[in-house]
């Protein structure tokens, strides 16, 4: 091919045109502080400015935005960026440092943990949530359901609703012949973690589908996409069941069922319920934890969980680590904490919020 | 001949007879059924979007900021990304386009039948198969991880995607131009590069042009492309080459799928005016070809 | 030396390879560039399957030829079989085709032989409003409105077809919510369909005159005109036109994705819920772990590379065999 040295050259020099006339105005970066750096270590917060670029879960989501907005407010150079492209995509933008933060559901998996070449990380958890398990029964607005009886529902196993089963713990309940639709996520997510995670560590091996971002459902369910395409199944199927977070539940109308958790109670998901779940958990020092099916407190809800703000310890300069301490220090300081709530999610519980902001000094450049 | 013809009844030839005219009939009319059956789910989606998303449009609306989800849709609005998506696709159509008609010029003009011509027209047809979201991932592996993520990484992503789909309606249409027109102009002495860019290109522009709007109406409507290049924030960010950005189509698809009315009614408005801004271009464009054209139909 | 060109002469004037120093730099130059733009295409196909290859190696390498190609896909127990996903995009792929091939054909014919001129500009209009609607916004319709209706019809016909031999293997089934092979079939078929009727409409339009008019000089009537005249003439571009819409409905993504029922089940009957490539890798990715699952969904996106080439070629030997090479006039 004698035409090999030419056409080299003019495809080659087509390429570097289009990329030499991006990064001619781009900053060389991916997570710079574009505009003039401040250098004084004393600056305030107000006088800092800056990007900070994060992704990850989209159980976070709503809580992100809401504290992005009233971080502007406080900090009005610096622009956040949060992108709910889901926890494990958070974490490899993490990987790849193409993101400061990434917003994840889950720790960091031991498969993923050579991806972080030996470089140190820090957990700050930033919410807690319940997982409602939801259901359109029309008249019935106090259904109990015991880990078991979830597993076996979610499994096809228990397929109408006046199975003994279910009968036996909600006695006096009429519960009616419908047959049960199983509503369940089609996208991989978060909250299928840790509602799997649960019946994982409630029933054991009577739970046979695993835990993981995606699990293979039974034939017969329905599959939607996002917490609001299972709600909308939900709403719309009489006799329909299916779990989805409590934020969504309440925003679309649905009621949860009460669950049985670890001390035998049937607890109805709330925040509170949410909190009183976290505040027994055992926290190891590097700030993960799992909520789901820890707690023994008996107002605790059984399906609860959490969401983390993954951070190298050691940042590539001094301006992204006092960005993200002011940031990350709103989040799970008083004036972010205080979003949750009106956004149907629990505050973190003491301990774990003063454990978090020790942690901040730990973020160095 | 003439005993055979003589023997036949005399026919009619205005109008042919039976069977034959039967089958003419059940084309026509299989034809139009055709484009009936094609408006009946266009008239339910358009009635589903103008009946779900009219409401929710006014000007705050286009150029408001973005609100937090739970917000309703009385807040704010979608400026941002209204802005992304006309700035993003409109920077990929600029790369995408030219490139795409000299592409299929070079096939159709320059290559004949050497093989790498024919290897460049199978390798086209070939890229548009490759589903959106691998564009998408492969821009973030080979642009993102090292410039980061910007509008910019989403128009490379959006010109690949539409680059293949220019190239073969562009070496289409060019195909059909008949040769004798280029035979004349060489025959004037033209050299070919005038031969093709006055002669046979504008011959065939109305055929290009359409094939590059339909790419631009189809980048303008790509969700997955973008989700692993722009970081969808909810911040207007007018710089192109620097930062994260949004665009409709990824607010149309992050908030569909959210409980929120007021980001549901935000969706569903976003809807209505992604596609009322593809629909103008079209107008537009159709426009000039018909007023531009040398060659009519 | 010509008067108007300043050219020579002796060479002759649009002659594509000698690229000699007497062409003039001009016509060198813009040949480079064209040659150049079709060589972007290679580059960015090359890049991407390398770039893709890299990342999918832990899945090949630990899953092997057999996991590759088994029909379990189950994450949570470490299996992702791929096989479900290969046989859902080329099963949605063939009833999109098979729906919209006559359909596209039909509405281009109607634009160019059955309508006068003055009124096939709104007709155009309205495929063109067809082709802007955004993928996603034909997912969530076809989520919110078509499935649930599909579904009664769906159930109608399973139990209409209790019984029958052949048919009801594909037709006996049903899906719980009305998303399946079938409904994304459908939608790929409305969402390919401006593609196919535009290109198909501009090949047939310049089919010549002269034969449309020998035709119906000889009696032929309309539908004999188009069956002797213009479809022999119009056959291979009419067919790229169709490969072209191929090549969409088994890279659509968003829409797909969002009808298609998610279920990774492989099975003949077209109305149960179905999964497929692009489908698999737009509704896991976010949440997979990097590794083997992130792995195994770029693979995927390998092996819809490697499935379109394959029909790409074959489609190819089809049409360069059937078509008469009839260029321009």
């Amino acid at each position: 091919m004698q035409l090999r040295g030419r056409k080299h050259v003019a495809t080659v020099g087509g390429a570097v045109a289009v990329a030499l006339l991006a990064a001619c105005s781009s900053s060389s970066s991916s997570s710079s502080s574009s505009t003039g750096a401040t250098s004084a270590p004393a600056a305030t917060a107000a006088a800092a400015s800056g990007t900070l670029n994060g992704a990850g879960s989209t159980f976070q989501l709503t809580f992100q935005q809401a504290a992005i907005s009233a971080y502007k407010s406080v900090a009005s150079g610096v622009t956040v960026n949060y992108d709910g492209v889901g926890s494990g995509s958070g974490r490899a933008d993490l990987y790849a440092g193409t993101v400061n933060y990434a917003g994840s559901d889950s720790t960091i998996p031991a498969t993923e943990e050579s991806k972080l070449n030996g470089r140190k990380v820090l957990y700050f958890p930033v919410l807690i949530g319940p997982i409602d398990v939801a259901y359109n029964l029309p008249g019935i607005s106090n259904l109990k359901l015991s880990p078991k009886v979830i597993s076996d529902i979610f499994q096809a196993k228990v397929t109408t609703w006046n199975a003994s089963e279910i009968k036996s713990i909600n006695p006096g309940v009429n519960l009616p012949s419908t047959p049960i639709t199983l509503a369940v996520r089609s996208d991989s997510s978060g909250t299928t973690q840790n509602f799997t995670l649960f019946l994982q560590d409630a029933v054991g091996s009577a739970w046979a589908l695993g835990s993981s971002s995606t699990v293979k459902w039974p034939s017969t369910a329905h599959a939607a996409s996002g917490n609001g395409g299972v709600a909308t199944t939900i709403k719309s199927t009489a006799g329909a069941i299916g779990y989805v977070d409590y934020a969504t539940a309440q925003a679309s109308g649905l009621t949860g069922a009460s669950v049985q958790n670890k001390a035998g109670q049937f607890v109805a998901p709330s925040t509170t319920a949410a909190s009183a779940a976290a505040a027994g958990v055992t926290v190891k020092p590097d700030l993960t934890f799992h909520a789901v099916w820890a707690s023994t407190d008996p107002s605790a809800y059984p399906i609860t969980y959490q969401s983390w703000d993954i951070v190298y310890a050691t940042q590539p300069n001094a301006t992204d680590a006092s960005l993200l301490k002011a940031y990350l220090g709103f989040l799970i300081g008083q004036q972010g904490q205080a979003l949750l709530a009106p956004l149907h999610y629990a505050p973190l519980p003491s301990n774990i919020d003063s454990m978090a902001t020790a942690q901040l000094s730990q973020i160095t450049s | 001949m003439m005993a055979i013809a003589s023997e036949q009844q005399t026919v009619d030839l205005r109008e042919p007879g039976g069977w034959r005219r039967t089958k003419n009939q059940i084309a026509t009319v299989g034809m139009w059924v055709a484009f009936v059956v094609m408006l009946i789910p266009l008239g339910f989606v358009l009635f589903t979007v103008i009946a779900k998303g009219a409401s929710a449009i006014s000007w705050q609306f286009l150029t408001g900021n973005i609100p937090i989800n739970v917000l309703p849709v009385t807040f704010g609005g979608v400026g941002p990304a209204v802005y992304g998506t006309l700035v993003i696709t409109g920077f990929a159509s600029l790369m995408a386009i030219p490139l795409g008609v000299l592409g299929g010029i070079y096939i159709n003009e320059y290559g004949g039948n050497q093989v790498l011509a024919r290897v460049i027209n199978f390798f086209a047809d070939v890229m548009t198969g490759v589903p959106s979201i691998i564009m998408g991932l492969f821009i973030f592996t080979i642009w993102v991880l090292h410039f980061g993520y910007s509008g910019f990484a989403g128009s490379l992503a959006l010109a690949c995607l539409m680059l293949p789909i220019v190239i073969r309606s562009t070496y289409e249409m060019l195909r059909l131009v008949p040769d004798s027109l280029r035979e004349a102009s060489y025959a004037l002495g033209a050299t070919k590069a005038r031969v093709t860019l006055t002669v046979v290109l504008p011959a065939a522009i109305g055929g290009i042009v359409s094939g590059a709007l339909l790419a631009v109406a189809r980048a303008a409507g790509e969700t997955a492309p973008l989700v692993f290049t722009i970081l969808v924030t909810q911040t207007l960010n007018k710089n192109l080459f620097s930062g994260a950005n949004t665009a409709l189509s990824t607010l149309i698809f992050q908030n569909a799928t959210q409980p929120y009315t007021g980001a549901q009614a935000r969706a569903w408005g976003s809807a209505l005016t992604l596609i009322a801004i593809a629909f103008i271009l079209m107008i537009v464009a159709r426009l000039i070809t018909a007023r531009f054209a040398r060659y009519d139909r | 030396m010509s008067i108007t060109t300043g050219a020579d002469p002796v060479i002759p004037a649009g002659s594509a390879s000698p690229l000699t120093k007497r062409r003039p730099f001009g016509d060198r130059s813009f040949q480079v560039l064209c040659l150049a733009a079709g060589l972007l295409v290679l580059i960015i196909l090359a890049l991407i399957a390398i770039s893709m290859t890299q990342q999918s190696t832990t899945w090949f390498t630990t899953a092997g030829w057999s996991g590759v190609f088994s029909t379990n896909w189950d994450p949570a127990h470490n299996a992702y079989g791929a096989l479900p996903f290969i046989y859902g995009t080329l099963v949605t792929a063939a009833i999109a085709i098979v729906i919209a091939f006559p359909m596209s054909l039909g509405i281009a014919l109607l634009l160019t032989e059955v309508v006068p001129g003055r009124y096939a500009r709104p007709i155009v209009y309205v495929i063109d409003l067809l082709a802007v609607v955004p993928s996603v916004v034909w997912g969530l319709w076809g989520f919110l409105v078509l499935a649930p209706w599909l579904q009664k019809i769906y159930q109608s016909i399973a139990s209409g077809l209790t019984g029958f031999p052949v048919l009801s293997t594909f037709f006996g089934g049903t899906s719980v919510s009305g998303t399946s092979f079938f409904t994304t079939g459908l939608i790929l078929a409305i969402m390919i369909t401006p593609i196919v009727t535009s290109l198909s409409r501009e090949v047939i339009a310049t089919v010549p005159t002269i034969d449309r008019e020998g035709a119906y000089a000889l009696g032929a009537t309309r539908w004999e005109m188009i069956r002797g005249a213009v479809w022999p003439h119009s056959q291979a571009g009419v067919v790229g036109a169709v490969l072209l819409g191929l090549g969409r409905a088994m890279g659509e993504t968003i829409a797909a994705a969002l009808v298609i029922g998610s279920s990774a089940t492989i099975t003949t009957h077209l109305f149960n819920p179905g999964y497929s490539m692009p489908s698999v890798i737009a509704n896991e990715f976010g949440e997979a772990t990097v590794g083997e699952f992130r792995s195994a969904l770029i693979g995927m996106g390998v092996l819809l590379f490697v499935l379109t080439i394959i029909i790409n070629l074959s489609a190819r030997a089809i049409v360069d065999r059937s078509a008469r090479r009839t260029r321009g006039a």
